[in-house]
């Protein structure tokens, strides 16, 4: 007999993500075949990068660029949400999610949130990762930003909502045949 | 007696630094994008997803997609993500099995793979392409895993493979191929964010 007796192996934690603050993680996303230019001073850029599309809503990547001529400037000053990169989305009917503070629900139950819904996962001085919940309607969809910090006014970009929706509508379930297994 | 204070050192207001092209895309175009959606393996628990290639003059970027459908009890771990491109696993050791090992092939036989990362791409010479270099990841609730990956160099014409293995999670090794003339159109189609040099 061992001096070591095994334990019972653990039970698998439930740590589960709200359905809404993610996407599906059974699935593989589509993609948007373009990149979009937001914003464009002689100093930054600012793109909507990297879109990849789930029936629930939507992953990208938000870019700022710095002209390869620019040095990064040190900052010393505190880390205030006044100093971030502002990001709207607009939808066609109407609609927009930001990425302002005091926009994230707090998980309860089974309650969803009405989309749509940004939540910024990654924040710092190149960007950051955005899932926004929720698909756009047919129509415009439009991007704006501004950082008042880096002298980026306010400006904006429209894509065609279509190219989301047909890039959800190619989204891959990984194990369709086991749904309910 | 106390020493005369040592005056605060001068901080530079600016550094002019920019990380090599090996590292990561060019910071002032827009890539051309090839709508790639592809599973690379997939096993009755886990699989493993690559789409959007965004592709520059100077390499591509992708994203790989690590999934686990469940949790399983006494899996070690998190999906791998950390082992991928981390220290946690030596991909030479006694664990190397744990090590999920991906790479990109090119149609003239050089390839680019995990296994031989560089850790010091910022000093010393140029590598010769294609190398892979680890962008960011991003995990989820331990099912799913996001990660975002730049190739150095562009592939020849002729398929470009995406190959994948994992050896202690029952996939074996795994090939993907596209025609590597959709990511040189796409390459191609990238544009330069300052076409003009700025007004001073």
């Amino acid at each position: 007999m061992s001096f070591f007796d095994k334990p019972a192996l653990r039970p698998p934690i439930e740590l589960r993500m709200p359905v809404w603050s993610r996407g599906p993680e059974d699935m593989v996303p589509g993609v948007v075949p373009v990149a979009l230019l937001v914003a464009r001073t002689d100093t930054h850029a600012v793109l909507i990068d990297g879109l990849l599309v789930y029936p629930t809503g939507f992953d990208f990547d938000l870019a700022v660029r710095r002209h390869p001529r620019q040095p990064r400037h040190h900052r010393h000053h505190p880390h205030l949400w006044d100093d971030q990169l502002r990001l709207e989305v607009r939808f066609a009917d109407g609609r927009t999610a930001d990425n302002g503070p005091g926009r994230w629900p707090r998980p309860s139950g089974d309650h969803l949130p009405d989309p749509p819904l940004l939540y910024q996962s990654v924040s710092g001085p190149d960007g950051g990762h955005v899932w926004l919940w929720g698909l756009p309607p047919p129509g415009p969809l439009t991007f704006a930003c501004q950082w008042p910090a880096e002298q980026i006014p306010p400006s904006q970009a429209t894509l065609d909502a279509g190219l989301v929706l047909a890039a959800a509508a190619r989204a891959r379930t990984l194990w369709p045949d086991e749904a309910s297994a | 007696m106390s020493e005369p204070p040592e005056p605060p050192p001068e901080e530079p207001s600016e550094v002019e630094y920019r990380r090599p092209a090996w590292v990561e895309p060019p910071a002032d175009m827009v890539p051309g994008i090839v709508p790639v959606e592809l599973i690379l393996a997939r096993t009755p628990q886990r699989a493993i997803g690559l789409t959007g290639i965004r592709a520059y003059p100077t390499g591509f970027g992708c994203t790989l997609h690590l999934r686990l459908r469940e949790d399983i009890p006494g899996e070690q771990s998190n999906f791998g993500a950390f082992n991928m491109f981390g220290d946690g696993v030596d991909p030479a050791g006694e664990f190397a099995d744990y090590y999920l090992r991906f790479g990109v092939g090119f149609a003239d036989g050089r390839r680019a793979t995990n296994l031989n990362q560089r850790h010091d791409f910022d000093e010393g010479p140029a590598p010769d392409p294609p190398t892979l270099w680890l962008v960011r990841w991003e995990g989820y609730d331990r099912l799913a895993w996001e990660v975002s990956l730049w190739v150095y160099g562009l592939p020849p014409p002729g398929p470009l493979a995406f190959v994948v293995e994992w050896p202690a999670r029952d996939i074996p090794e795994s090939r993907v191929e596209i025609d590597a003339g959709l990511v040189l159109e796409a390459a191609a189609r990238a544009v330069p964010i300052w076409p003009d040099p700025p007004q001073r």
